[in-house]
């Protein structure tokens, strides 16, 4: 197909010995190289893709920007390791106390199942901050023309995009998981032992993880490609998390119990907290979720179609916008 | 040979405006001026062109590859520097070309490579590994002109690339652009609505206003052979008109200078020889050439026919 293509007319290099690979360094000389055509290589949509969805992803904690942009996303994420820690320094404590120590341990609030909620505010934090500075960006500066000018799909602008935040979230909730498992694991009398003891909930943590990140992740990313200002975008994540859980909340108090069992699925808190106790097989830590009484199942399609849902509003809308 | 870009019957609607009505066009690769005032149709005919808007009846191929069917293609090979700003400001001029090669498909290193490569050539040395944020317009400029060339296109589509600009600021522009077009070879379509600026750099013109094709042609046939120079002299203005009026050649006044109009036989010699005759002290003689107001006249003559320009776009 390239040969159907109109080919260079001038090559700059040719019959020029200064110029083009056939320099002869002398004293002194300052030579302007010419303008040297690409002939390598130009890759395809997967690669593409990868490459803005790795992009994505460092720019999310600001790596490549400068040193405010990590302030941000690498401090919310030191305050989520904390609870981790703190987890793991009660554990070991515990163990050196021998017997007696079973209890403390039991006792602990700090737990793979319960690891989740403890951080989930910071998760907030980290979506409503981060993802209206990525896409909003994009838009605010028309950024979007450069992209879409190029030979990058709409669709798959979506995807990396989504893609690499999700990701990015990913891994701000799954690291303080990872802390407390190799933690347990590494400072056990029986590694071997207490690996075995802990691999069956790798499944639960994983699974809770990757519906937190993509439903989290989907609905900042979904808000903030409605505008191109960064501080409506971010109280309006704020909001869209924040309220709902609110008005399940008081639907559960104030109404009849049958309009609050389906408002609770409206609440993507309420909903992660049912799919985590799900998964890790404990009581819900939401009200709401106790007194609505769904079968689990309701909430994993819940969260699974939201987060399809969402990709479909997106991709519509970059779609149509005007770049 | 195929035509670098050919539109047939191209339109575009906008709820209540018609942007392009009915342009059909066949550009050659060399660099092409895109004329028209503000808001004649010329940026929508670029986006048509990337694949970018969706045009509403007709068609258009660039690079022979149909934009409606075959834009991903097509925007491979295509490099676009926007009208507006489009720079994000917290990331530097390396950075943000680098990250666009990659998505033009270009492997991490040639990426890394070729940016280098073309921040030299736009003129940006140092300020490179420094935010956009803090760039003069000018250098933002240079930025644009960069991430449209980092992946060597067989064609570029510049938008109004001298905006905002001060006139050396201008200068430099236009060197770049026709050094693009010349020394690297590559087919550019510039857009402007300044005339004068375009036909400096420019080898081939497209006029159009209100969506529609006024003019097609080579530069040349357009501007350059109107056949019109203006004469100075001090003193005696009065006697040069009728001398050069008994000579035969339509004189007209304008302002201090006499606006004559020649013929290939007859051209600066007759003026000069006029002037001796008179004995007078010839201050400014220069080709007078068509500005871009005539080009939009009703009346103005249109252009000889050439074989690879169809206008078939009524002219308003």
């Amino acid at each position: 197909m390239t040969a159907d293509l109109p080919a260079a007319t001038v090559d700059p290099t040719a019959g020029d010995p200064t110029m083009g690979s056939g320099i002869q360094p002398s004293a002194g000389s300052i030579y302007d190289l010419g303008y040297r055509h690409y002939d390598g290589p130009r890759l395809g949509r997967r690669h593409v893709l990868t490459a803005l969805l790795i992009y994505t992803l460092r720019t999310t904690y600001g790596i490549g920007r400068g040193g405010r942009a990590k302030i941000i996303p690498f401090g919310l994420a030191a305050m989520g390791v904390v609870p981790a820690v703190i987890a793991l320094a009660i554990l070991v404590l515990a163990r050196q106390a021998g017997e007696a120590g079973e209890l403390l341990e039991e006792a602990s609030p700090l737990r793979y199942d319960s690891l989740y909620g403890a951080i989930a505010q910071l998760v907030f934090l980290f979506c409503a901050a981060q993802a209206p500075e990525l896409l909003g960006k994009d838009q605010r500066f028309h950024v979007l023309s450069l992209y879409f000018s190029r030979a990058l799909a709409r669709s798959d602008y979506v995807i990396a995009r989504v893609g690499g935040f999700a990701i990015a979230v990913l891994l701000l909730v799954l690291t303080p998981q990872a802390i407390v498992f190799f933690g347990r694991v590494l400072s056990a009398p029986d590694v071997v032992a207490e690996l075995g003891d802990n691999l069956p909930v790798l499944p639960a943590i994983i699974g809770q993880g990757l519906l937190t990140a993509g439903l989290l992740g989907a609905i900042a990313v979904t808000v903030s490609a409605f505008t191109p200002r960064r501080a409506y975008a971010t109280a309006a994540i704020i909001a869209v998390i924040v309220v709902p859980p609110i008005i399940a909340q008081l639907a559960d108090e104030i109404t009849r119990p049958e309009l609050a069992r389906w408002a609770v699925l409206a609440s993507a808190q309420d909903v992660l907290s049912a799919t985590n106790a799900w998964l890790f097989d404990v009581q819900p830590d939401s009200d709401a979720v106790i007194s609505a009484a769904l079968s689990p199942e309701i909430y994993l399609a819940t969260a699974v179609g939201a987060i399809l849902v969402l990709g479909a509003i997106l991709v519509r809308r970059y779609q149509r916008i005007s770049a | 040979m195929t035509a670098l870009v050919s539109t047939s019957a191209l339109t575009k609607r906008y709820p209540g405006v018609t942007a392009l009505d009915d342009l059909s066009v066949d550009i050659e690769p060399g660099i092409v001026g895109l004329v028209g005032s503000n808001g004649a149709g010329k940026s929508t005919l670029i986006k048509i062109l990337l694949g970018l808007v969706d045009l509403t009846s007709g068609s258009a191929r660039v690079l022979d590859l149909d934009v409606g069917v075959e834009g991903p293609r097509i925007r491979q090979y295509v490099g676009y520097m926007p009208e507006h700003d489009a720079l994000p400001p917290d990331q530097t001029a390396t950075d943000l070309v680098n990250h666009l090669a990659r998505m033009s498909g270009l492997p991490a290193t040639a990426a890394r490579e070729r940016t280098a490569e073309v921040l030299r050539h736009v003129g940006l040395y140092e300020e490179r590994y420094r935010a956009i944020g803090g760039y003069s317009t000018g250098m933002k400029q240079r930025v644009k002109l960069a991430q449209a060339l980092v992946h060597d296109p067989r064609l570029l589509l510049l938008d109004e690339p001298t905006n905002g600009l001060d006139p050396g600021g201008r200068d430099e522009m236009l060197g770049l652009i026709e050094r693009t077009g010349t020394e690297f070879g590559i087919a550019i379509i510039v857009a402007s609505h300044l005339l004068g600026e375009i036909e400096r750099v420019c080898d081939f013109l497209v006029a159009i206003e209100g969506g529609r094709l006024l003019q097609a042609a080579p530069l040349g046939t357009l501007t350059g052979r109107t056949g019109m120079v203006a004469v100075e002299v001090e003193d005696g203005e009065a006697a040069l008109a009728s001398e050069l009026a008994g000579r035969g050649l339509p004189v007209t006044r304008d302002g201090r200078a006499l606006l004559v109009e020649i013929d290939a036989e007859r051209g600066y010699d007759e003026v000069r020889d006029a002037v001796a005759d008179l004995g007078l002290a010839l201050v400014r003689l220069e080709p007078r050439r068509r500005s871009l107001e005539d080009l939009f006249r009703d009346d103005a003559p249109s252009a000889p026919a050439v074989p690879s320009a169809t206008t078939s776009g009524r002219v308003s």
